[in-house]
C-alpha cells in the first residue's frame, strides 16, 4: 500500500512539472502584429468550401481573387484587367503576372479549375449555391451536365472567359470571394481529403499566408513575400486567438493581449467613449408561414403583426439599443446605383414604433375575413433557437402582440438546428430568423421570397413580386433596375410577407496604436489588408 | 487472479460496444442535422448527403463506422472540415490531460492533507477553517469559481496570465480552478474517514501498545483511511482528466471539452460519436483499473466477485 502510494504521489508529481505543452516562444520586438480573437475555430481553409464569417475573413487574408473588395469598392485582383459584354453576360479577364507563395505563377486554368470545384457535385462544396449565377451552374451542381459545360473557361494561360445566366453588376464583387478564386489542381489531388487541413497542404495568393495553425487555439498568419502587391502590406503577423468566453477577451484586450475585441452589449455602456460600430450585414426578421390555412394566410393578419411590434423597444430592451430597428427589409448600406440604396431609395416602411391603431384596424379586417369575432380565440406560435437571448426575444415579441391585439401567442424554444430543420420542412407558423448578405445588392435578399426560391419558408407567393426580381435580373440599365428592386421590397413589405425586426450593429474596441483596420459587412468581418501600426 | 481480469475485461468491451451503439443511434435521432444552416438548398443538402455517405441506410453507415473503428479510425469531422477525429484528439487530449494531472495533484496533495489535519483536530479553529475551505469548494461551481480566480488573480493584481495555455505560468489559475472541486471533495472524504478510524479498536489497541502518535497516525490511520478516495479517484481521474468545457472556455485552453460542446452544437456526428467513444474507453478503462487494484489490494473483494 505504500509503495503504491509514492507511485502515485511521483505520477502527480511529474504531472505537474513533465507534459506542459510546448510554451510558445517569445516575440521578437520589432514586427507589427496584429491580434483579434473569434469565439470558436475557423471551420475550414479550403477556399470553395467555406461558408462562415471566419473562414470567409481568413480567406480575405489569405487569398486573392481575379477581383478585390477594397471597403465596398471592387478593385483590381489577380485580374489587372476586365472587359464585360453589353448584355452583361460575358466577362472576360485579362491574369498580371501573380505568383503563388511557393512561387509558382498562377494561370487562368487555375481560376477555371476552383469555379467548376465550387459546382461540381462531387465535391459537394456547401456554398455552391453562390455560383448559380454562372452559366449552366445549376445543371452542373444538380448533376444534370457534365462540370465542364459550366461557363467558365481558360483561354490562354492569362485569360479567364465567365459566361452568366443572367446579367448581375454585382458578380465583379463576388469574384473577390475565395469560392471563386484560383485553386491548385495539382494539391487538390495530392493531399485529397487532407487538402487545406494543415498550413503547408495548400499555397496562397493574398497578402498573407497560414504559418500556424492550432485548432482551437490560434491561427498565425503572416505578410506573403510573393502577393502581387506586397509592397503595400505594412503588417507582418495576423494573430487569431480562440476565445470562447467574451468577458475573457474582453480582459484580454484590457491587459493589452489583443489589439481588436468586440464588446458584448452588457458592457457596451461602459466602453461607450471608445468602440466603434459596425454593421455585419445580418437582418433579423420574422419568417411567416402563409402556407398553413389559418390566419397567416390573410394579408391584413400578416400587416397586423408588423404593425403591433414596437422595434425600438425591442432592440432597446434585448440589446441595449446597440442593434438597429429595422422597419423596413434590404440593409440600407448595400450599394445602390450611385451611392448607397439606402439613400437613394428612402422607405419608413412599418416604422420604428407600434401604430396599434393601424395594427388594429388591419385585425379586423383580418377578422372578419377569417369570421372570428374575439380575436383572443387566435393563437399562433412563435418558434425560436432554445438560447437565453431567444426566449427574451420571444417574451417581447409575444409581449407585443398579445396586448397590442388581443391574440394569443405561444412561444417554443427548439436547439439551432432544429429550429433551421422545421423552417425548411416549413413545420413553423411564425420563426425568428435572419439573413446575411452575400454580395453588396439588395438582390442578395429579395431573391429569397420569389416563388421559386429553395428559401422561400414562408411559401410568399406574388406574381408583382415574381416580376420585379425577374426584371431585375435581366435589365442591364442600371437605374431601371435598381428601381425594380425597390418596387420588389415595397411589394413584399406591402403584403406583410415578413416582420423585419433589426440589423445587427456591433461594437468593437481597437487598439489606438493601429490605422486602417476595416470593416465591412460582406464576407469578411475585419479588413486588415491596409492596417497599420504607427512607428514606436 | 488471471480469471478475474480477464472477465473485467470482456465486461468493459461489452459495455464500450453498447455505448457506442447508442450513441450511433441518439445522434442521429437528435433533431436537425449537420448540415442545417441559414442558407441550406435541397440541392446542396443532396450533393453533401452523398458526400458523407448519408444516402446510404442506416445500418450499412453503422456497420462501416464499426469497421473503421474496430482499426482505430474514428473518421474525418464534419464541422472541422478535413480534419479526422483522431488528429483532434491527438492535439486536444494532452492539453485536457495536462491540466486534469495538475489540477488532479493539487487537488489530491492538498485535500488529503486537509482532510487529515482536520480530523486529527476536530473541533478546534483549524478544523472550521478546513471545513468552510471543503464547503465552498464543494458549493461553488467551476465557473464561478475560473471566473473569481480570473478576475483578482489576472485581470485585478496582475499577477497572473488572463487566460491560454503557454506556459507554467498560464496553468496555474486554470488548474486551481478545476481541482478546488475535487480537493474540497477528497478533504471532506478523507476528514470523515480518518474520523471513521479513529473509533476503531486497531487504533486503540495500537495507543495502548503505547505507539507513538505520528506512527499510529501514519501507518494505523491514514493507510485505512485513504481506501475511500482510492475508490473515488478512478471516475474523478477520468472526468478530469478528458476535460472541462466550463474551465477551458474561461481559461481559452483548446482541450477536449471545447471540441466537445461545439461538436455536440453543430451537430458533428463523427466528432460526438469519436470524442463519446473515446470518453467511454477511458472511463472504462479507469473502472477496470480500480477493479484490478482492488483485487490486489483486498483478496476478499477478488472472490466476491470473480
Amino acid at each position: 500500500m505504500k509503495r503504491s502510494l509514492v507511485v502515485v504521489a511521483c505520477a502527480l508529481a511529474l504531472a505537474a512539472t513533465g507534459c506542459a505543452p510546448k510554451a510558445e516562444k517569445a516575440e521578437a520586438a520589432s514586427p507589427k502584429v496584429f491580434r483579434f480573437s473569434y469565439v470558436s475555430d475557423i471551420p475550414t481553409l479550403d477556399p470553395q468550401m467555406g461558408n462562415s464569417m471566419p473562414s470567409a475573413t481568413v480567406a480575405f487574408h489569405i487569398f486573392d481573387g481575379l477581383t478585390r473588395m477594397d471597403n465596398g469598392a471592387v478593385k483590381p485582383g489577380i485580374a489587372e484587367s476586365w472587359t464585360v459584354s453589353d448584355d452583361g453576360l460575358v466577362y472576360v479577364f485579362k491574369l498580371r503576372d501573380a505568383k503563388w507563395s511557393d512561387g509558382q505563377p498562377i494561370k487562368a486554368q487555375e481560376f477555371e479549375y476552383g469555379i467548376r470545384r465550387l459546382m461540381d457535385p462531387a465535391a459537394a462544396s456547401p456554398y455552391s449555391f453562390l455560383g448559380l449565377l454562372i452559366e449552366n451552374a445549376d445543371a452542373v451542381n444538380s448533376g444534370k451536365m457534365p462540370v465542364e459545360k459550366l461557363g467558365v473557361r481558360a483561354v490562354d494561360d492569362k485569360t479567364v472567359e465567365l459566361r452568366l445566366a443572367y446579367p448581375a453588376d454585382y458578380f465583379l464583387g463576388m469574384l473577390s470571394m475565395c469560392q471563386f478564386c484560383a485553386t491548385r489542381p495539382d494539391l487538390v489531388e495530392r493531399y485529397g481529403k487532407d487538402f487545406a487541413a494543415t498550413p503547408d497542404k495548400n499555397v496562397y495568393d493574398g497578402p498573407f499566408m497560414v504559418k500556424e495553425w492550432a485548432r482551437e487555439d490560434r491561427m498565425i498568419l503572416v505578410k506573403n513575400p510573393n502577393y502581387w502587391n506586397a509592397d503595400s502590406i505594412a503588417l507582418d503577423e495576423i494573430d487569431i486567438l480562440i476565445v470562447p468566453d467574451e468577458n475573457t477577451a474582453l480582459a484580454m484586450f484590457d491587459a493589452g493581449d489583443l489589439d481588436l475585441v468586440r464588446v458584448p452589449p452588457a458592457f457596451v455602456e461602459k466602453y461607450k467613449d471608445r468602440v466603434v460600430y459596425y454593421y455585419d450585414g445580418s437582418n433579423d426578421f420574422i419568417k411567416l408561414n402563409m402556407a398553413s390555412k389559418g390566419p397567416l394566410s390573410d394579408k391584413d393578419f400578416r400587416l397586423a403583426l408588423n404593425y403591433a411590434v414596437d422595434r425600438q423597444d425591442f432592440v432597446d430592451i434585448t440589446t441595449k439599443g446597440l442593434y438597429d430597428a429595422n422597419p423596413r427589409y434590404v440593409l440600407p448600406q448595400v450599394a445602390g446605383v450611385d451611392a448607397a440604396y439606402g439613400t437613394e431609395y428612402p422607405l419608413p416602411g412599418f416604422g420604428v414604433r407600434a401604430d396599434v391603431a393601424k395594427a388594429k384596424d388591419h385585425l379586423a379586417k383580418a377578422m372578419a375575413r377569417l369570421g372570428v369575432a374575439d380575436p383572443s380565440s387566435i393563437e399562433i406560435e412563435f418558434l425560436t433557437s432554445d438560447t437565453d437571448r431567444s426566449r427574451a426575444q420571444a417574451e417581447i415579441v409575444q409581449d407585443q402582440w398579445q396586448k397590442n391585439l388581443g391574440i394569443k401567442v405561444v412561444v417554443k424554444q427548439v436547439p439551432y438546428r432544429q429550429r433551421l430543420d422545421m423552417e425548411s420542412k416549413k413545420t413553423f407558423e411564425t420563426v425568428f430568423t435572419g439573413w446575411a448578405p452575400d454580395y453588396s445588392d439588395p438582390m442578395t435578399y429579395l431573391e429569397l421570397w420569389t416563388s421559386d426560391s429553395p428559401y422561400n419558408h414562408g411559401s410568399y407567393r406574388s406574381a408583382k413580386y415574381d416580376e420585379y426580381v425577374a426584371f431585375a435580373r435581366k435589365s442591364t440599365d442600371k437605374r431601371a433596375r435598381m428601381d425594380a428592386l425597390f418596387a420588389a421590397e415595397k411589394e413584399l413589405l406591402a403584403d406583410g410577407a415578413i416582420v423585419p425586426m433589426q440589423l445587427r450593429r456591433e461594437s468593437l474596441l481597437v487598439n489606438p496604436a493601429f490605422t486602417g483596420v476595416g470593416t465591412y459587412f460582406i464576407g469578411t468581418n475585419y479588413d486588415l489588408v491596409h492596417a497599420d501600426r504607427a512607428s514606436k | 487472479m488471471g480469471r478475474y481480469i480477464l472477465k473485467r475485461i470482456l465486461i468493459s468491451l461489452a459495455t464500450l460496444l453498447v455505448l457506442v451503439t447508442v450513441v450511433f443511434a441518439l445522434v442521429r435521432l437528435m433533431p436537425g442535422d449537420p448540415f442545417s444552416s441559414e442558407k441550406m438548398t435541397p440541392q446542396v443538402r443532396q450533393n453533401l448527403e452523398r458526400y458523407y455517405g448519408f444516402d446510404k441506410p442506416v445500418l450499412e453507415q453503422y456497420l462501416t463506422y464499426m469497421g473503421r473503428l474496430v482499426r482505430g479510425d474514428l473518421g474525418y469531422s464534419m464541422k472541422y472540415a478535413n480534419v479526422t477525429v483522431n488528429e483532434i484528439i491527438a492535439k486536444a487530449f494532452p492539453y485536457s490531460a495536462d491540466l486534469g494531472l495538475r489540477a488532479l495533484a493539487i487537488a489530491v496533495s492538498v485535500g488529503l492533507t486537509l482532510g487529515v489535519v482536520s480530523a486529527l483536530n476536530r473541533k478546534k479553529p483549524i478544523d472550521a477553517v478546513c471545513v468552510v475551505v471543503a464547503i465552498i469548494g464543494t458549493s461553488i461551481p467551476d465557473f464561478i469559481m475560473g471566473y473569481v480566480l480570473q478576475y483578482f488573480f489576472g485581470i485585478r493584481w496582475g499577477l497572473l496570465p488572463i487566460a491560454q495555455y503557454k506556459g507554467f505560468a498560464y496553468t496555474i489559475l486554470p488548474s486551481v480552478g478545476l481541482g478546488f472541486y475535487t480537493l474540497a471533495l477528497v478533504s471532506r472524504l478523507m476528514r470523515s474517514s480518518m474520523l471513521e478510524v479513529v473509533q476503531q479498536d486497531y487504533v486503540k489497541t495500537a495507543r495502548a501498545k503505547g505507539a507513538s502518535r505520528f506512527r499510529i497516525v501514519r501507518k494505523h490511520m491514514i493507510r485505512n483511511a485513504i481506501l475511500p478516495i482510492v475508490t473515488v479517484l478512478g471516475p474523478i481521474t477520468a472526468s478530469v482528466l478528458t476535460g472541462t468545457f466550463v474551465i477551458e472556455s474561461i481559461f481559452a485552453i483548446p482541450g477536449m471539452g471545447k471540441f466537445y460542446v461545439s461538436s455536440v452544437q453543430s451537430l458533428d456526428y463523427t466528432l460526438v460519436l469519436g470524442m463519446t467513444v473515446f470518453f467511454g474507453a477511458f472511463l472504462v478503462t479507469a473502472n477496470l483499473i480500480v477493479d484490478v487494484l482492488y483485487g490486489i489490494v483486498d483478496p476478499r473483494i477478488r472472490v466476491a466477485r470473480g
